[in-house]
């Protein structure tokens, strides 16, 4: 799956690779032909305002909406033709956990394991229980956990499966500082065994972790650069492109 | 990781929350038990009247009704902790999803049946029909099956609108009622006359069509059913 995008002709090979992006909701056009490409073991930043596009654009990259025209491929496979590779290709982590309140944090693991034939399923369980410092409420139910315990156990339901590219909604949205340490540790921990994109507000963290930062507004790419920036001058930068809704 | 071994993965996980909570088994349960309580005053209008032609009619208005209470449940629970994305994340054949949800809900259906049919026939069946056991398990089967494959399909689509609760009677009603015909006639001959399998023949050819239709048109739909 992977020769063909390894390094050819000197070319840097391409995880993500997104060319004319549209969606449309009924009517109203939210992404408007976005390209552009995350290189192996890239992390991308993509920052915007509210209704920007940003987590219409993961949640396309991520198979769960269909685009409306241009091209997607994820580790080398078409979203759209070929997902179920791209599916198992991915690891989401979102605001929202996608963890049952009803069922153990155990459970939880056991199914979306079970979902992905992680084959070590136990041996997997324990190893992220411990990493993510939630062994000692592995058998108690999700409903009891704080903000910060869900979104620990998120994380571990979006690595189980050893995904290479792991996409980031907010990630550090709602999280305790002692939360938010231990995903940076996380993502410090595993960072060079995946492909990033991720979607925030967080600028600081946003330019702590990014390789490649984007900003989208109206549904369209208004500025793009590698790392490098400092956060005065990305400020700066994101107050010229975003006010009030639209590039200035 | 096999569409099977994904199958009994989503089953395990919908049973083991359900019964855990009980949210909808209760529920249904209560339901039924309530409608029978109401059906027998209503329709007793005058002492020792046999009701056994009502039956059939009864029973199954009962178990409608009291599947559109569980599947109403069923998918919202998915849907508000935004579980279902993890599960459309999953590597899995959406037809699988299907499938595994249509047994949950015909495992819920079975279980309150196990409980209402026995208390239905000391309310309303004056006749021993144990000997009709076998074809009455069969009708059951039959139309339990469409009932939560149909409902299931339904609740799909209908989770994704804003007025959820509304759509799905308005859409699964219409729809289920050739499975009422033919499972209310079946049930009230078994329980008023006792009948032998040539005379069901008809009724279990329409419950065993309509499970076809809706269980074919759920696999060439419900990639588009469940997603955006």
């Amino acid at each position: 799956m992977s020769d063909e995008h390894d390094r050819q002709d000197g070319a840097v090979s391409l995880e993500i690779e997104v060319e004319g992006l549209r969606k449309t909701f009924g009517r109203r056009e939210v992404l408007k032909g976005l390209s552009f490409g995350v290189p192996r073991g890239g992390f991308l930043s993509i920052f915007g305002p509210n209704g920007a596009g940003k987590t219409t654009t993961l949640r396309v990259l991520a198979t769960l909406l269909a685009s409306s025209g241009g091209s997607v491929k994820v580790a080398g496979h078409d979203v759209r033709e070929d997902p179920m590779p791209v599916r198992k290709a991915i690891g989401f982590i979102s605001h929202n956990a996608m963890l049952y309140p009803d069922l153990t944090a155990q459970e939880n693991l056991r199914f979306y394991a079970d979902m992905y034939g992680v084959d070590d399923r136990e041996a997997r369980i324990t190893e992220l229980l411990e990493r993510l410092e939630l062994s000692a409420r592995r058998y108690d139910v999700v409903r009891t956990f704080s903000k910060g315990m869900r979104q620990r156990l998120a994380i571990a339901r979006a690595v189980l499966h050893r995904p290479r590219v792991l996409l980031l909604d907010e990630p550090h949205s709602g999280l305790d500082p002692r939360a938010v340490d231990i995903l940076d540790g996380l993502l410090t921990e595993i960072r060079d065994e995946h492909t990033f994109v991720m979607v925030t507000h967080n600028i600081a963290k946003g330019l702590e972790w990014g390789t490649d930062l984007m900003i989208i507004e109206g549904g369209r790419i208004a500025y793009e650069h590698a790392a490098g920036v400092d956060h005065d001058s990305f400020s700066a930068v994101y107050r010229e492109h975003v006010h009030d809704g639209s590039v200035l | 990781m096999s569409g099977w071994s994904q199958f009994k993965a989503i089953l395990r996980k919908d049973l083991i929350r359900e019964l855990r909570t009980r949210d909808m088994l209760v529920s249904m349960i209560l339901f039924v038990l309530l409608a029978m309580i109401i059906f027998h005053y209503a329709f007793t209008v005058k002492e020792g009247a046999d009701l056994t032609y009502f039956t059939g009619g009864m029973l199954w208005v009962t178990f409608i009704f009291a599947m559109l209470l569980g599947l109403n449940r069923s998918f919202a629970q998915e849907k508000d902790e935004h579980c279902l994305d993890g599960l459309l994340l999953c590597p899995v054949d959406r037809v699988t999803i299907f499938f595994a949800k249509t047994a949950g809900n015909l495992v819920f259906l079975l279980i309150i049946q196990a409980v209402a049919v026995p208390v239905f026939a000391l309310f309303f069946i004056e006749r021993n029909f144990l000997g009709d056991l076998l074809p009455f398990l069969i009708v059951l089967a039959l139309a339990d099956l469409g009932i939560c494959a149909l409902g299931t399909l339904l609740a799909t689509i209908s989770m994704n609108t804003r007025s959820r609760d509304l759509l799905l009677p308005i859409l699964f009603l219409p729809l289920i009622v050739p499975v009422l015909i033919a499972a209310t006639g079946a049930t009230t001959l078994i329980f008023a006359e006792g009948v032998s399998f040539g005379s069901l023949v008809a009724r279990l050819l329409l419950l065993l069509g309509f499970d076809a239709v809706f269980l074919v048109a759920a696999w060439g739909t419900y990639d588009y059913a469940i997603g955006e």
